[in-house]
Order: structure tokens, then C-alpha cells, then sequence
């Protein structure tokens, strides 16, 4: 359960260019729920979801995470609820070019000093989930996009998140691939996984594995 | 514990395939600092080697030399000076000396051509050239006491060798080797030794003879001799001698061992200055390089640290692959250039700053140092390059802290 309490996240605050990215938004998220987040570009789905996933901090406002209040938390404690919690899944696929598609999957769990071995085998197994086994030793500027994409969603799962947190992530997709991607978030979902995903691609906010759709506008959660 | 050893494996392991994924750029890295390190060790080693083997030799350097000084140039000097000489108070003992050098044309180089003295022991002889006397050459003071010969008699009609005249000619026990003398003549000596030496700069060059081929040799009249060695009862009073015998034989030109050491002193500081300027400018380099290093981080390197910092990785695990990148580069660089260094100062006589540094090179062109490796060198030199090139790439990614794990969300195509 995800509890946002009067979230304003303001940038350059002070400046000429300051900018209320969101201001005042009041939001329960369920566990074991597919949310979407709908809305006009710049309408802060972006800005709200880094703060859900603890990436960046409300400018003011609480988020509760399981009934813990995390704002306040220095950042080692938010970069390891960050790593243990959540599984991001960026607009792109950022992964680190010049190393193999196994390295980037693998990743988010070094900092955790996992056992080389177990590490691989899992990396490989969903790799294999998703189709790329064949491409673990592949440098990553060989994938095509879903591919790419696919490979995140792996690095996502890595070190096995119970929130999954994904942004436009069928923004670079076919409907083929969108339809795919689709099918990998049920899975989530059927494993007791919470995912929230920002879209404005009526292919997943129509879907109808989704749980909730959540519009925003100017920064605001409408009702 | 454990699992804090494979995360450091696991961040080491990801900084190589870092490294080796800008091949070319860290390469270009990589042998510029061996390059500065090679050179700076080089130096370290060749001036260290040089110290030690230079005060091998002056330890058992005569403490008065004298020679006959005709017009500004060096003489050959009456045996009757050796009366004179001992007669002077304070005076203990003086021998007569004979040596000269011989320019062997055929290789190129001169050796030092010594009869060693009959009546006292092997270890109170030394050759001295006087820097003034040959403008043209940058001949230091040398003065070679210390050759051991292994028991072998030298008879007339034989010599004994140096290494680094053997190694020079091809020639060994046995050999026969051919001499020009004064008139024309060819001399035929047999080589009945080689001599070993502690320091190969003592005995390299050096060629032992009997005074009788000597003197056949170079056409020396039996009552010359090339110059005096003399020991003072009291060291303390070796200037007020030296200022006796200048006065009772105007043409003598006393030299104090002292003095030697200081006229070597000075030019090997000068040659030390030369270094100085070259060690100057090899540690301005790495500043440079250094600093560029640390002045910034690429656009791809903020990317990439965004994107580790959103899938979980801490400022500090970053400074921490940070600190590995550094450290990997800086120590293979260290250790590489370090063992060139001794390489090329050790075994292939510093071909590099030969021309530069050693101005009697013609002396020795099979010249190898013994290896003197000093430790508290190494350690400076660790300290000059390894420590500041870590804390260099280090350094910029306190500003990493500043990427805030959600620009990775932000990144817009490639
Ligand atoms: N670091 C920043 N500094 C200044 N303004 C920012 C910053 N990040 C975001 N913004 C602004 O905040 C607003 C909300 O951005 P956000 O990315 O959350 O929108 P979005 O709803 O995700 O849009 P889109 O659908 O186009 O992705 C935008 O107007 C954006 O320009
Ligand atoms: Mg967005």
C-alpha cells in the first residue's frame, strides 16, 4: 500500500524558472494492482512516479510506503527500499552500452553482493522468460528496441521487487510488442506484484487487466 | 562480510568491462601514465644507481693525486718528483702511477690501460682524468680502485680485461688482442683474465698491464711516470701538503680526493638538474592529465551513473567503482612502467637518456648499472602518481552525488 499525503514537488525553486510540477496530490495506491497514470504530457506523471519509487523527494507532502513514512529517510535508506522494493522500467531502456545484455540485467543486484553464481542463474532464467536467453552475451547496441526493452524489463525483476514501476513504457513499441508487454504485466500482477505505469497509449490504460486508471492534469490527480 | 568481498568483485568486474568498453581512450590512457611513471622511475633508478656506484668508487679513492701541469695540460711526470714528494712532512707514502687511455679503434671506444702497482696492495690505485685537460669530452673524475684479480700473475706479454672490454671485443681467456703502439708497431697481448669487479663501472673499461708493455705501448721513458698517489699521515692536514708540494714543485698539480668528489659532485648535480627538469616535466604532464581527468565527467559517464543510481546503486558504491576505475589504471600503470624502468636502466643500460645523462657513454658502450633498487624511491614515486591519479578520478564524482537517480527517467534517446 502506497499513501501520497499533500505531495507538491516544486523545481527550481526560487528561480525565475520555478515550476510546480505537482501541486497537492492526495493518492491510495493498492497492492497487487495494475494503476495507471493518464494525462496530458507535462502534467507531472513523470515527477509523481519518482517520487512513488523513491528516486526523488517531495518538495512537501508524505509518501507512506506499507505505513512507513519514507520522505524523511536519509538517502541510504531510500536507496535500499529503492533497490528491495521497486523495479523500474524507464521510457527508454537505459542500459549501459558496451557491456553484455547479461551484465546490464544483472546490474541492480551488485551492490547487494549476491552469490556470483545464483545471480547468473537467475539473470538467465529471465532472460529466457522474456525470449532473449539466445542474446545474454550480446552487446546491448546489437538489440533492436524491444529487445531493449525486454532486457529492462529483466533488470527490472532482478532483484525480485514487489512493485514494478514503469514509465510510458510502450512509448517505443509496436502494438505487437505492446500487446506482449501487457501480457508480462498481468504475469506480474498474478504474482502478487503492485504495478503502476504511466501511459497515455489507450492500449494499456483501456486494457482490461487494469485495475485503476488515475488522470492528472497540471499537476493535479483528478477526481 | 562476505557478501561486502563480492560486491567489491562484482564493482571491479563491472569498472573492467568499463574500461575495456572505451578501449581506445583508456589504452591512450594507460600508456601515457606508464610513460610518465617509466620515465620518473627510470631517472629514480639510473641517478640512485649512479650515487651508489660513484661512492663505491671514490671509497677507496687515493686521498692525494699529483700531476705535472705543462701549459694548462697534463704531463707526463719525472720519477724524480717521488724523492721530492716524500720528503715533505707529513707526507706518509707515495707511489708512482702508470695509465693512459687507449682509443681502440676498431670498436670505438677508449679503454683505461693501468699497471697495476708491484710493490704494495691491489686496493689503494686509482686512475684520475682531470675535467680540464679535455674540453671537448664531458669525462668526469673517475677514479677505479676496486678490480679484483682472481690470483692471476700478469707477465709481460699479457693483460687482464674488464667485462666490459671482453663483452666489447668477443674476447675471453686465451685471446690474443691486438694493440697500435706510439711507433706503429702492432702488439700482440694475451689475455690471461677477466677482472670482477663490485661495481661494473670500476673495472669495465679497464685493461691491466705490465709496466714494460706499458711503456713499450705508449713510448714512455723509464724515468716518467703518469702521476703520484700520496697518503698524509693526518687527514686533517691534506690541504697544508697539497700546498707544500705545489710549492717545492711548481708544475705539480695537486688533487685532493675531495676535491674529486666535488668536481664529480658537480656535474653529476648538474646532470641531477638535467633530471631535475625532466622529472619536473614528466610530473607536470601527469598534473595535466590528472586535472583534466578530474575536471570533469562526460555527458555519456553522467548518464551512465543516472542510470546505476535509479536501478539501486548508492553515491558511495559509485565512488567506490570510481575509486577500483582509478586504482586499476594508476597501479597497472605504476607497475608496468616500474619494471620497464628497471629493464631499461639494468639490463639495457638506459638507451633513452644515455645520450643525455651519461657523458662518458663512449667509456662504456656495453654499460649496465647494478641494480640498486631503493625502496623509499619506489615509494615516493607510488605516492607522486598512484595516490593523486586516484583521488583524481575520484574527485568529480562528488559531483555525481548531484545526479539524482531520477534523470535516468528523463534520458531522451541516445
Ligand atoms: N528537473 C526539472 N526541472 C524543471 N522542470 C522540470 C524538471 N523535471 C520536470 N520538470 C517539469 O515538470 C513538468 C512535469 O514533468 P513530467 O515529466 O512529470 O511530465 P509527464 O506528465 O511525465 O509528461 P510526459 O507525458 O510528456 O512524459 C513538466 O512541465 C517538466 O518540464
Ligand atoms: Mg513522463
Amino acid at each position: 500500500m502506497i499513501e501520497l499525503h499533500g505531495i507538491r514537488k516544486v523545481f527550481n525553486a526560487g528561480n525565475p524558472s520555478e515550476f510546480t510540477a505537482i501541486n497537492g496530490a492526495n493518492l491510495q495506491i493498492a497492492e497487487n494492482q495494475i494503476t495507471v497514470l493518464k494525462g496530458p504530457s507535462g502534467s507531472g506523471k513523470t515527477t509523481l512516479l519518482s517520487i512513488v519509487g523513491c528516486m526523488s523527494r517531495p518538495t512537501a507532502g508524505r509518501v507512506h510506503l506499507n505505513g512507513r513514512e519514507i520522505t524523511s529517510l536519509p538517502e541510504r535508506f531510500l536507496t535500499d527500499i529503492r533497490r528491495k522494493t521497486f523495479g523500474f522500467i524507464f521510457q527508454q531502456p537505459n542500459l549501459i552500452k558496451g557491456i553484455s545484455v547479461l551484465e546490464n540485467v544483472m546490474l541492480p543486484a551488485y551492490p547487494l553482493g549476491e552469490k556470483r553464481s545464483q545471480l547468473r542463474i537467475k539473470a538467465l532464467a529471465g532472460l529466457d522468460e522474456l525470449n532473449i536467453g539466445n542474446k545474454s552475451h550480446s552487446n546491448v547496441e546489437w538489440l533492436s528496441g524491444g529487445e531493449a526493452q525486454r532486457a529492462s524489463i529483466v533488470r527490472a525483476l532482478i532483484n525480485n521487487p514487489s512493485i514494478i514501476i514503469a514509465d510510458e513504457p510502450t512509448a517505443h513499441l509496436d502494438s505487437k510488442l505492446s500487446y506482449r508487454f501487457m501480457e508480462i504485466i498481468e504475469k506480474f500482477k498474478a504474482e502478487g506484484k503492485t504495478v503502476i505505469i504511466t501511459s497515455h497509449d489507450p492500449l494499456v490504460y483501456d486494457a482490461a487487466i487494469v485495475d485503476r486508471v488515475i488522470t492528472m492534469r497540471d499537476g493535479q490527480i483528478e477526481v | 562480510m562476505n557478501s561486502w568481498i563480492e560486491k567489491q568483485r562484482y564493482i571491479i568486474d563491472f569498472t573492467l568491462s568499463s574500461l575495456l568498453r572505451r578501449k581506445v581512450k583508456n589504452i591512450g590512457l594507460l600508456v601515457l601514465y606508464t610513460l610518465i611513471v617509466f620515465i620518473l622511475a627510470s631517472m629514480m633508478f639510473f641517478t640512485h644507481s649512479i650515487k651508489r656506484e660513484a661512492a663505491l668508487i671514490l671509497k677507496g679513492a687515493p686521498e692525494v693525486v699529483v700531476q705535472k701541469i705543462v701549459a694548462g695540460r697534463h704531463d707526463l711526470m719525472p720519477i724524480e718528483y717521488l724523492d721530492t714528494i716524500k720528503k715533505i712532512r707529513g707526507v706518509a707514502t707515495a707511489a708512482p702511477r702508470l695509465w693512459g687511455y687507449y682509443y681502440d679503434n676498431l670498436v670505438k671506444a677508449n679503454y683505461t690501460l693501468l699497471v697495476p702497482p708491484t710493490q704494495t696492495t691491489t686496493t689503494n690505485i686509482s686512475r684520475t682524468t682531470v675535467v680540464e685537460n679535455e674540453p671537448n669530452s664531458q669525462s668526469v673524475d673517475l677514479t677505479k680502485p676496486l678490480y679484483e684479480v682472481n690470483g692471476t700473475k700478469l707477465e709481460s706479454g699479457t693483460i687482464i680485461i674488464g667485462n666490459g672490454v671482453a663483452r666489447l671485443r668477443q674476447i675471453a681467456k686465451g685471446d690474443y688482442m691486438p694493440f697500435l703502439s706510439f711507433d706503429g708497431n702492432v702488439m700482440n697481448l694475451k689475455v690471461v683474465d677477466t677482472l670482477s669487479a663490485q661495481s661494473e663501472l670500476v673495472s669495465s673499461d679497464l685493461l691491466l698491464i705490465t709496466e714494460e708493455d706499458f711503456r713499450k705501448l705508449f713510448g714512455i721513458d723509464k724515468q716518467f711516470v703518469t702521476d703520484m698517489t700520496v697518503v698524509v699521515n693526518n687527514p686533517s692536514e691534506m690541504p697544508t701538503v697539497a700546498a707544500k708540494i705545489k710549492k717545492r714543485l711548481p708544475q705539480a698539480r695537486p688533487i685532493i680526493r675531495d676535491e674529486i668528489l666535488r668536481t664529480y659532485e658537480s656535474i653529476f648535480n648538474w646532470r641531477g638538474g638535467m633530471m631535475i627538469v625532466i622529472f619536473s616535466a614528466a610530473v607536470l604532464a601527469f598534473v595535466i592529465f590528472a586535472w583534466d581527468k578530474a575536471s570533469g565527467l562526460s555527458a555519456g559517464e553522467r548518464r551512465e551513473i543516472g542510470i546505476l543510481k535509479a536501478v539501486g546503486w548508492e553515491t558511495s558504491d559509485v565512488i567506490q567503482m570510481k575509486f577500483w576505475e582509478g586504482a586499476i589504471i594508476s597501479l597497472t600503470a605504476f607497475f608496468s612502467g616500474v619494471i620497464l624502468a628497471y629493464i631499461h636502466v639494468f639490463f639495457m643500460g638506459s638507451p633513452v637518456f644515455e645520450p643525455a645523462l651519461k657523458g662518458w657513454s663512449a667509456l662504456y658502450p656495453n654499460f649496465s648499472l647494478t641494480p640498486f633498487v631503493n625502496i623509499e624511491q619506489l615509494t615516493t614515486l607510488f605516492f607522486l602518481t598512484v595516490l593523486p591519479y586516484t583521488v583524481a578520478t575520484i574527485v568529480p564524482i562528488w559531483r555525481a552525488a548531484t545526479i539524482d537517480p531520477d534523470s535516468a527517467m528523463r534520458f531522451t534517446g541516445d
